[in-house]
């Protein structure tokens, strides 16, 4: 029974995840629906971020890329707003950072505003922007690079 | 309303046959071969320029009937390069009072965040134009991005820019250096030859646009400066005499690149016009603002927070003040319009002004002692140029 369970929990994980590991999965105005599902009942982190222009970024990434070097549990998600024609770039700076192994997704809508709605009516694009989310999906908004003070207190409580 | 098709398959086949097939499937980051960011200006006859990016070449047309129809684009720059013509990146273009088209770009470099200040320009017309250059002067491989371009008309030319070249000076030696500087180039001569790099100011956000504009203390400048290493409010600055001043206190901090900058004009009693975005403690939106002498009127909201309202431009000639801003109504993007007709004091009501269902520019206005135009560059509606003819500049 337990096998079961973990076998579906295992092929609902695989279904919403992108199809090559590493790839970045193309994000839609459904596409966060889809993750909060996944993570039904489990904290997790949002993680807006662009491999273009945003040097507060690298550093929010290079953070998280220490966490998982050291092998700690992150529950992460990427999601880079540049656009599919950035899948190499983007593929390249999580690679270097330790992050090749986490869930990534890229915008991938002409009118980036749609994507923004559907994540945060309130996001006009400022980067990084970062969700952390509990098990109930109450979501706090962190506005700018995360600091590893508050990522480490969040990792400690979830 | 006039709709033209500047960047159509016809005109570019010359150039590169690749540019019509990726024209229309440009995204809000086009690539190179269809970018969506353009520069417009009108010249002291009434006529249209525009500048804009297509197969990593900048492009010069104009029009002699407001848009209906436009000149055979002229290319600017005879060697491809990467020239940064999305979000708040556009080619700059000023035409002077004897005809000479004035042009600035910044060139994206490989090395991430570096870029260069390039400039190019025509004595015949826009028939020619002359080899491009590099402004800023230091030598560094870093960024040097974001450039705004003025002219007083009559020889005086002044590019700005955002340069990290004291940051990485700082680095080298071990130092915190919290943003980046702004640089200025300037000419005497309508861009015949430039003087070294001047430094305006020190530590300013890195990723907004610049704004300037020629007044009767010569150019000014309004840019999203650091205060303290987080608080990003705008400053403005009179660059002949160094003056630097706080312009705003919307009290945003945030360790974050807002892409998001502001915009600045002069009128023809000499009164600056400015807006901005920001997401402050104090206030969050666009905002406007006039500053009459010593007399700063107090910040007016626009746009609709709901439908991301934003990247505002403005515009001043005479008495009228042109503002334009983006918005997402759920559906489509929305060009959106307000105008003054005196001087900033009164304002009409929103003007919805046209819409695109895909990747499009933000809208720029254009006003001189005869007209007032909104540019729109879209990737599916293509250039289009929609005349205010409910102003009635003064």
């Amino acid at each position: 029974m337990m096998r079961r369970f973990l076998i579906a929990i295992v092929a609902a994980l695989a279904s919403a995840a992108p199809a090559h590991a590493g790839d970045p999965a193309s994000f839609t105005a459904d596409s966060l629906a889809g993750i909060e599902a996944r993570y039904a009942g489990r904290p997790f982190i949002l993680s807006l971020w662009s491999v273009n222009d945003c040097s507060y970024c690298m550093a929010e990434l290079t953070l998280f890329g220490k966490y998982a070097k050291a092998g700690k549990p992150l529950p992460l998600v990427l999601v880079a707003t540049d656009g599919p024609e950035f899948t190499p770039a983007i593929e390249r700076t999580l690679g270097r950072f330790g992050l090749g192994g986490k869930d990534s997704w890229v915008f991938d809508d002409a009118i980036p505003e749609r994507l923004r709605g559907a994540v945060d009516p309130t996001w006009y694009g400022e980067l990084p922007r970062t969700y952390l989310y509990d098990a109930h999906h109450r979501r706090e908004t962190v506005v700018g690079a995360l600091s590893e003070k508050k990522l480490e207190r969040w990792l400690q409580q979830h | 309303m006039n709709v033209l098709r500047f960047g159509a398959c016809a005109a570019l086949l010359a150039v590169s046959p690749l540019a019509c097939a990726q024209h229309h499937e440009a995204g809000a980051h086009a690539g190179p071969a269809g970018a969506l960011a353009v520069g417009a200006t009108l010249d002291a006859k009434g006529r249209l320029w525009l500048a804009r990016v297509e197969s990593q070449r900048l492009l010069v047309a104009h029009s002699e009937n407001g848009g209906a129809g436009f000149s055979v684009p002229v290319v600017v720059t005879p060697e491809p390069e990467a020239i940064s013509a999305d979000g708040e990146n556009r080619p700059k273009i000023a035409v002077a009072n004897d005809g000479t088209v004035l042009l600035t770009w910044t060139q994206s470099l490989p090395q991430k965040y570096s870029g260069n200040i390039r400039f190019a320009r025509s004595t015949d017309g826009g028939a020619h134009f002359s080899a491009p250059i590099t402004l800023n002067d230091d030598g560094r491989l870093t960024s040097h991005r974001f450039d705004s371009l003025a002219i007083n008309g009559t020889g005086r030319v002044t590019v700005a820019w955002l340069d990290a070249r004291d940051r990485d000076a700082a680095k080298e030696k071990g130092d915190a250096f919290a943003g980046v500087s702004i640089y200025f180039a300037e000419s005497a001569d309508n861009g015949a030859h430039f003087g070294a790099n001047r430094r305006l100011v020190e530590h300013t956000c890195e990723c907004c646009r610049t704004s300037l504009t020629w007044t009767a203390e010569g150019p000014v400048a309004l840019w999203r400066n650091l205060y303290g290493t987080h608080t990003r409010d705008f400053a403005i600055g009179t660059l002949d005499t160094a003056s630097v001043r706080r312009a705003t206190d919307d009290e945003w901090r945030i360790d974050a690149c807002p892409h998001h900058g502001g915009s600045l004009a002069v009128d023809g009693r000499g009164a600056l016009h400015m807006v901005w975005f920001t997401q402050g403690q104090t206030r969050k939106g666009l905002f406007y603002r006039y500053i009459r002498g010593t007399t700063e009127s107090a910040p007016m909201a626009f746009g609709d927070p709901a439908a991301q309202a934003g990247h505002a431009t403005i515009a001043a000639a005479g008495d009228t003040v042109l503002i334009t801003w983006r918005e997402f109504d759920g559906h489509v993007y929305v060009a959106q319009a307000l105008y003054s007709i005196d001087g900033g004091s009164s304002w009409s009501e929103p003007q919805r002004l046209a819409t695109s269902s895909a990747a499009a520019d933000y809208p720029l206005p254009l006003v001189d002692g005869k007209r007032a135009l909104v540019v729109w560059n879209s990737a599916t509606e293509g250039l289009r140029v929609l005349p205010l003819e409910q102003v009635k500049p003064q």
